[in-house]
């Protein structure tokens, strides 16, 4: 299931709710009952365990059980880790384990397709990909490194650790929370009226960026880029790469924000994944801002272990981004542009960082190798990155700017112009100085009406979006398929 | 590499400003406002979600004039889990309660999202009509005998502003006169199969005079400059028609006869279809080129069907077309005492034929009401029929027209010109056309086609069929019991239709596309198979 399909809002998150809510009551009662409850949250976690299982299975009914089986696998590395005196053993065992099924059912079909394409006589296996599978593997090999660390106490109880890897909200797109992160909320949280309302509020703004926004310039994007690329002109890939730079962008950060939302209203606090990466001025600040939970992830958990900056950086360096590119999936043109990001960014050390360059010129430099970064991302086909970068250069194709392009501009002006406001941090700073001038003032008054204002929004997003997923049938997130 | 640490104020969250400003007895961190938050927001989506889970869903959507998805069969579930938990999806999110109104709302929102643009340079052209009459009316009407083959129309949008909607439709203008247009794709070659069945007709049935009639589309006449490139010149596959088809078949110029008329309404600006007016002056061309009497409008009584929204709204998902309904205008001949026949087809979902009707009387006009998609249908009740008029008007010239949809409106101009008129649909009709010819002692036959059709080698190939085929519906032997029945049912239905007009019926049939095997380019330019039966007639 996904958020932006109607069945999830008016079906699955009021059933959701409803239990919840029942479940919060049935543990009150046992904390009237008996003083010192080991699992305070006991049923809540039973209640979203479920749920985060129909959640997954609504769409992979089979391949629940494989993510049942690497919980399993992980739960019990993770005991033998914190019982065994052979901890890294335990941890090898384990992180081979989530690897071993990661690369089964990721990326067997490719590499056997890679193989047989050098004339090696093998069976190319297709195998499809499981949703979310990047997501969750990653997380469980998360809980394993935290608890060898001894970052984290291990998860002794098996439904607290599916609750960890397979929570509905962020489970099959981010962002990847690590264990250390949540630890202790899976048994010890608390949630406020405030809590509920910032995180119901950040999940309609979510939705607005996903249907709103993500949508209609995919639409654009596919318009452009999606069928025969020969009549495309270089206006046309131009526009073609941006509506897709901002829809991957929105589609992206809107789940983060409806997963973030989401898991607040539970009394949850999962990282932040974006902070404006389109405000960079440089690729290495890009991708500080960019699905930040994986660069932090191949940061502790591959690049410094490697040697960080002290040893071989160079090798580090292109070691991660060649796995940031295979992670997003099973092609060569991931492991292209994991490689294009691994070489810009090596570059960019001793140069860009180095040097005084006036921002305009950076944030120009920055857009433009970033458009070229998504011109390989779309493409999975090398003959049509081809046909694709030879018209975005003027090497092909109409020139001028045809009529089918300024109309997918003028059709949806508007969308354009607040996609490209939103990549700007204005809503966060307006947002802001009203909560400091509500915070200065003391204004009770003026606290209301930020809360009312604030609903209003939220149901007028509510109300639009439903309005645009009326009929809609395909309203993947793209990064479910990683 | 990424570093959480480099910036410490993280997207989208007010949390980290008020954690690090929150005094003790913060008004913003107080349960009150966010109470309300809570409070507006669920009452909101509750109200909503009601609509949702509890009123009756819809069944059938007037904007997409299609079926909607119906609860998957629970039985099915066994056979992949998957595919029926995306099937539960599609259905609720596609049968939803007030889904036209949402649709509507979605479409309005899209609207609000566009810049604005300016309308044309001229008055003139946005108003479309020119107020006094163009040069080129004068040129036509110097030409009683037939029309100019040098002219070339002037397009009154020529300076219009335009706009590609969904599958390629070239929107013209804003306001109440905005126009849709399809775009055309076909090379002056792909006439070839038109033009070799035109030649062949003509060789094996040496006693008919054949007749092309080849039909532009509103394209041709009314593309703005602007959008010229997204669409290909008709004229030159009418031209390749005409100095292709062999010296025995006569080449009605429809293209002349209609340019000098492109600032009356001769088109539709809402449907893919052409104008009763448009079909008007081309059955003039055909009676001026075979030589038959021709009545002006003067002799017909006039009538109009008000806010009529055509296909082009369902094909271009633009909500423009549906805010600019016209009138539509047909013309009915004074004081003929003509008699209609109709044989009906029907088809299967596949859009074969299963069955052929016994000939029935019937109206040839049939009435719809203001407001009505379905005005086109005025016409014999639309294409699955083949019809014979017996005019009344005495004489030995017997007409045959084998047309595609653009068809169906010339033979109400046509009844002062031929004792006869036989009416065969190219997707629709069994008999084998010597043997039909032949028997009806037919003198004229026309292939009246829009260019799509005619450069079209399977709807071309269906008409070829025609002169090979004998008779018979080609249900397979099997399925007889089942043709049986279908006609029975359909009699059964033809009766319960008489005495109301259904509304069913009136809005169903125009479905936007045709899913029947035609060649035709998208968007079909003809409608979806005719309405039951000539229940409405007049």
């Amino acid at each position: 299931m996904v958020f932006s399909d109607l069945l999830f809002i008016f079906v699955f998150l009021p059933l959701f709710a409803l239990c919840y809510g029942g479940a919060t009551g049935v543990d009150r009662l046992r904390r009237h009952s008996s003083a010192e409850l080991s699992r305070p949250m006991l049923w809540r976690n039973i209640v979203m365990v479920l749920f985060s299982l129909l959640f997954y299975s609504w769409g992979e009914p089979v391949y629940i059980l494989l993510m049942l089986l690497a919980v399993a696998v992980n739960y019990a590395c993770g005991l033998g880790i914190a019982a065994s005196r052979h901890k890294k053993l335990w941890l090898v065992l384990g992180v081979a384990a989530d690897l071993a099924i990661l690369g089964t059912f990721k990326y067997l079909g490719f590499f056997a397709g890679a193989i047989a394409e050098f004339g090696v006589p093998v069976d190319v296996p297709e195998i499809a990909l499981p949703i979310g599978i990047s997501f969750y593997i990653f997380q469980s090999i998360s809980y394993l490194v935290d608890v060898y660390r001894g970052q984290s106490p291990v998860q002794r109880n098996f439904l607290d650790l599916l609750l960890y890897i397979a929570m509905f909200p962020q489970l099959i797109a981010g962002p990847i929370v690590r264990y250390d992160t949540v630890a202790r909320e899976i048994n010890h949280r608390t949630v406020a009226a405030r809590d509920v309302a910032q995180g119901s509020y950040r999940f309609f703004i979510g939705l607005a960026k996903k249907v709103v926004f993500a949508n209609i310039l995919g639409e654009v994007a596919t318009q452009l880029m999606g069928g025969d690329l020969s009549g495309l002109s270089t206006a046309g890939a131009w526009v073609g790469i941006l509506a897709f730079a901002l829809q991957i962008y929105f589609d992206f950060s809107g789940y983060s924000d409806m997963a973030i939302g989401l898991g607040r209203c539970v009394g949850f606090h999962f990282p932040e994944n974006f902070d404006h990466p389109y405000t960079c001025t440089s690729m290495t600040d890009f991708w500080r801002k960019w699905h930040m939970s994986l660069g932090s992830f191949f940061r502790d958990y591959v690049y410094i272990p490697m040697g960080g900056n002290r040893r071989h950086q160079a090798l580090n360096i292109m070691v991660v981004w060649f796995l940031t590119g295979m992670w997003h999936g099973a092609s060569w043109n991931f492991i292209i542009w994991g490689l294009y990001f691994g070489l810009i960014i090596m570059i960019e050390k001793y140069t860009l960082l180095r040097w005084r360059i006036p921002r305009p010129l950076l944030h120009l430099y920055s857009i433009f190798l970033l458009l070229i970064g998504w011109g390989i991302f779309y493409f999975d086909d090398m003959g049509r990155m081809q046909q694709f970068f030879t018209a975005l250069f003027g090497m092909s194709g109409a020139q001028g700017f045809p009529l089918d392009v300024q109309t997918l501009i003028t059709d949806n002006f508007w969308i354009w112009v607040g996609a490209l406001m939103l990549c700007l941090p204005l809503r966060r700073k307006v947002a802001d100085a009203a909560e400091r001038m509500v915070a200065a003032r003391q204004s009770h008054a003026g606290a209301y009406l930020l809360q009312f204002s604030r609903a209003i929004i939220a149901l007028a997003i509510l109300i639009i979006s439903v309005a645009l997923l009326v009929g809609a049938t395909n309203n993947a997130f793209i990064y479910t398929r990683f | 590499m990424n570093t959480e640490t480099t910036d410490p104020t993280p997207e989208e969250t007010p949390a980290a400003a008020e954690a690090a400003a929150a005094p003790v007895r913060d008004v913003t961190a107080a349960v009150g406002p966010h109470a309300l938050f809570l409070v507006i927001a669920t009452i909101g989506f509750a109200a909503l979600a009601a609509v949702f889970l509890f009123l009756p869903r819809s069944t059938y959507s007037e904007l997409e004039k299609r079926d909607l998805a119906q609860f998957p069969p629970i039985e099915t579930f066994g056979d992949d889990p998957a595919a029926y938990t995306a099937a539960v999806s599609g259905w609720f999110s596609d049968s939803e309660p007030f889904r036209d109104d949402f649709m509507s709302l979605s479409m309005n929102f899209r609207n609000l999202v566009q810049m604005q643009l300016p309308m044309g340079d001229e008055e003139e052209a946005v108003t479309f009509r020119p107020a006094t009459t163009a040069p080129a009316d004068a040129r036509a009407d110097g030409i009683p005998g037939g029309a100019d083959p040098n002219l070339e129309a002037d397009n009154p949008l020529a300076n219009e502003n335009a706009k590609v909607a969904n599958a390629g439709i070239i929107i013209v203008g804003t306001g109440p006169n905005v126009r849709a247009l399809m775009g055309f794709r076909a090379e002056p070659g792909a006439t070839r199969p038109y033009v070799n069945l035109l030649n062949d007709l003509a060789e094996a049935m040496p006693s008919v005079q054949v007749y092309s009639m080849a039909v532009p589309l509103a394209t041709e006449f009314y593309v703005p400059d602007k959008a010229r490139s997204v669409t290909r010149p008709e004229k030159p596959c009418l031209d390749y028609i005409r100095n292709n088809v062999s010296s025995k078949v006569k080449f009605v110029d429809v293209y002349a006869a209609l340019a000098p008329h492109v600032s009356e309404d001769i088109y539709l600006r809402t449907d893919h279809h052409w104008a009763p007016l448009g079909a008007f002056y081309a059955a003039r061309e055909l009676a001026h080129t075979a030589g038959v009497p021709f009545r002006e409008l003067t002799d017909y009584d006039k009538h109009v069907i008000r806010g009529y929204v055509g296909s082009m709204y369902g094909y271009s998902k633009d909500i423009a077309v549906k805010n600019a309904p016209e009138d539509f205008y047909y013309w009915t001949p004074r004081g003929v005492d003509a008699k209609t026949t109709y044989v009906t087809y029907r088809t299967n979902k596949d859009y074969q034929i299963v069955s052929e009707s016994a000939p029935y009387a019937g109206q040839f006009f049939h009435k719809f009401g203001d407001g009505s998609g379905n005005a086109y249908l005025t016409f014999m009740g639309g294409d699955q029929h083949l019809v014979k008029v017996v005019t009344g008007v005495p004489g030995s010239r017997k007409l045959l027209i084998v047309k595609d949809s653009y068809g169906n409106p010339i033979p109400s101009f046509l009844f002062y010109s031929f004792s006869e008129i036989h009416v065969v649909d190219f997707r629709y009709f069994k008999k084998n056309l010597k043997d039909y010819v032949a028997a009806n002692h037919i003198t004229d036959l026309t292939v009246a086609f829009n260019i799509f059709s005619a450069s079209s080698a399977s709807a071309t190939g269906k008409v070829r069929a025609f002169m090979s085929q004998h008779g018979g519906v080609t249900a397979p032997p099997a399925k007889a019991a089942e043709k049986k029945s279908d006609s029975t049912a359909e009699k059964k239905t033809e009766k319960k239709a008489e005495p109301k007009a259904e509304p069913k019926s009136e809005k169903k049939p125009q479905k936007p596309a045709e899913p029947a095997p035609s060649a035709e380019p998208v968007p079909a330019p003809e409608p979806a198979p005719a309405p039951a039966e000539p229940a409405t007639a007049e």
